[in-house]
């Protein structure tokens, strides 16, 4: 099991009403999956990815990854896991605009220590990989939205995490670019064994999934078939 | 990474910088040129340590030289000669600023110091001379006189050379091997002859405008002095402490206002570096939302702002220390009258190296501590809300 949540519930106060984004989910999801979050926009996607991914403390509730009680963790932890054990796919890639392609799949492997010879050997297979080959030294804003989101996918595989939350990641694509970058992506998680939670409102990317959530007002259904 | 981060706002960053260096310049320039004078003024203390300076009563004394009013009469000297306790009194004819070749040299630059032959160590200590060189004769019909380093790099002086003041030819027997900045832009000639030139009048009765009163061991300068002023009338017998306590005061106020003014110009600094930071991290908050994101240490987010605001100190700290010490030997050109290419090549004497090192880590600390608060707010900021206001 790499993620496990137990009644989970997440409140925020907006003036004086206070919001429930997340209102008791419980869910599991096992390794070397592909789970859809499927929701309109509101209803809560966003804010358990980021539960998820250890970005946001639940009001309530519990979040095990990998049989760890998250909320036993101290920040520098959580900060470890995020980095070594989940990558981040984001609806607007989050590139960093002053680096270049290859830096920014650095990054990761920069911050894990990963000696500097291994860390370019390695954001050089994963640009290859995701067909960048040509677009190492570009910086974002030198790239198509595609090209972005690609450099993304190979940045949230930088240090091999056992789980990809994606949240949205064809939202600012077109069609066809979408299909191809979830296609990059569910390929490039099989092939590395990899856990991956996507959060979309594209019933096309869902039904893609092996396990199907459906959220709505912050409670989740598990939808069958 | 942090350089390509601050050349993201270009025009933003330069402003900055210009800003930093800026100030810097104006630490520089005030700093070095009021450090200069400040030690040159200290410098001349360094004279006559443990004698007393003897000057007419009312003359302006800048440590041990009189720089305004006041002449000595002859008998007076030849009175305090006769003071128990006295050991040789040497009486000088000091001039602050003369002409040399139609040059009009401003004060303190330069001197002319008029002694009894023989007696040049009571000035000079054991200050040699430059290989070749004499001490002038006692004869004062030779007209023969030795100049500082200073004065003869920049006129091109040598053995031999002459030079003019007060529209008598003076022969340079010697030139002076000293670094100290007062004996450096002296002229060291006999009594005599600096009488004839500055009191040509021969009913006038001056010997000098100041008497070097050397002492018996065992004596203290304060009853001596005491002794000296309470029996002759009109003169001023200054201890080394007194003539310390005239000008330290003034001194300690202009340091002060030195430090003043840096720390009002660092402050400055501190809050441009912050304001320009502060918009840094508003502006970049999705990036470092980012990464908190795939889990970068809180210590790197702070390290990276911080390493920004530094290399803006760094940056204008060093166009700062470059343009302030060519505007502070601009400063010491015009002021002493010396050409500027001198001082080019002088340049660590006007403006140390020590200092050059001290304002860069100064200002390059500044900018640190300018950084942390927006360090702070970017390390801060709360990922969840900031990814979620993107989304």
């Amino acid at each position: 099991m790499i993620v496990k949540t137990k009644d989970l519930t997440r409140t925020y106060r907006l003036g004086a009403s206070i919001i429930t984004a997340v209102n008791g989910v419980s869910l599991e999801i096992e390794g070397a999956t592909f789970a859809s979050i499927v929701g309109s926009s509101g209803s809560g996607k966003t804010t358990l990815l980021n539960l998820i991914g250890l970005n946001d403390q639940p009001t309530s509730g519990k979040i095990l990854f990998k049989d760890r009680d998250t909320s036993l963790l101290t920040d520098r932890e959580r900060r470890r896991i995020r980095l070594r054990s989940i990558g981040f796919v984001f609806q607007n890639f989050n590139l960093l605009p002053t680096l270049t392609a290859q830096e920014n799949v650095e990054l990761p492997l920069a911050l894990a220590k990963t000696p500097p010879k291994l860390q370019t050997e390695k954001a050089i297979n994963l640009l290859e990989a995701v067909g960048l080959n040509e677009r190492l030294k570009h910086r974002p804003k030198e790239l198509s939205s595609g090209e972005m989101q690609r450099v993304a996918v190979a940045r949230a595989l930088a240090n091999d995490p056992s789980l990809i939350l994606a949240d949205e990641p064809t939202g600012e694509l077109d069609s066809e670019t979408g299909h191809e970058v979830m296609e990059l992506l569910l390929d490039l998680c099989r092939e590395h064994k990899t856990t991956i939670v996507v959060a979309t409102h594209d019933e096309g990317v869902a039904k893609a999934a092996d396990v199907k959530y459906s959220i709505r007002d912050g409670l989740i259904k598990r939808e069958t078939g | 990474m942090c350089l390509r981060n601050l050349l993201r706002r270009r025009l933003r960053t330069s402003l900055c910088i210009l800003g930093v260096s800026v100030a810097t310049v104006f630490i520089v320039a005030v700093g070095a040129t009021t450090t200069s004078y400040v030690t040159t003024i200290r410098g001349m203390n360094m004279f006559f340590t443990g004698d007393l300076v003897v000057v007419a009563e009312g003359a302006m004394v800048v440590q041990a030289f009189p720089v305004m009013g006041g002449n000595l009469p002859v008998s007076v000297v030849e009175r305090i000669n006769h003071f128990e306790g006295v050991k040789r009194v040497v009486p000088m004819l000091v001039r602050f600023g003369y002409h040399v070749e139609a040059v009009i040299q401003l004060a303190p630059s330069n001197v002319s110091i008029g002694m009894p032959p023989g007696n040049w160590s009571v000035l000079v200590g054991h200050t040699p001379l430059h290989t070749g060189g004499n001490w002038p004769s006692a004869d004062s019909d030779k007209k023969e006189v030795v100049v500082g380093p200073s004065l003869a790099k920049q006129y091109d002086f040598a053995v031999g050379s002459e030079v003019t003041i007060e529209g008598t030819n003076l022969t340079i027997v010697g030139i002076l091997d000293s670094r100290s900045a007062l004996l450096s832009r002296s002229i060291v000639l006999p009594l005599e002859l600096a009488r004839a030139l500055y009191y040509p009048d021969p009913m006038v009765s001056w010997i000098g405008n100041m008497a070097v009163v050397e002492l018996e061991e065992g004596e203290t300068e304060t009853e001596v002095a005491r002794e000296i002023e309470a029996d002759v009338l009109g003169v001023e017998a200054l201890t080394t402490e007194e003539r310390n306590e005239i000008v330290e005061p003034l001194l300690q106020d202009i340091e002060t206002w030195n430090l003043g003014l840096s720390s009002v110009l660092y402050l400055l600094s501190m809050i441009l570096v912050t304001m320009v930071a502060m918009m840094n991290v508003s502006e970049r908050r999705r990036d470092f939302a980012t990464l908190d994101a795939i889990g970068a240490p809180k210590g790197s987010i702070f390290r990276i702002v911080i390493t920004e605001t530094m290399l803006i100190g760094l940056l204008g700290a060093l166009g700062g220390i470059v343009l302030g010490s060519l505007a502070a030997i601009l400063i010491a050109s015009v002021y002493t009258n010396v050409p500027l290419s001198m001082f080019l090549f002088d340049l660590f004497s006007i403006v140390s190296p020590l200092f050059m090192v001290q304002i860069l880590a100064s200002t390059v600390f500044v900018s640190c501590i300018a950084g942390v608060m927006p360090a702070v707010a970017a390390s801060k900021r709360n990922i969840q809300e900031v990814l979620r206001a993107e989304y």
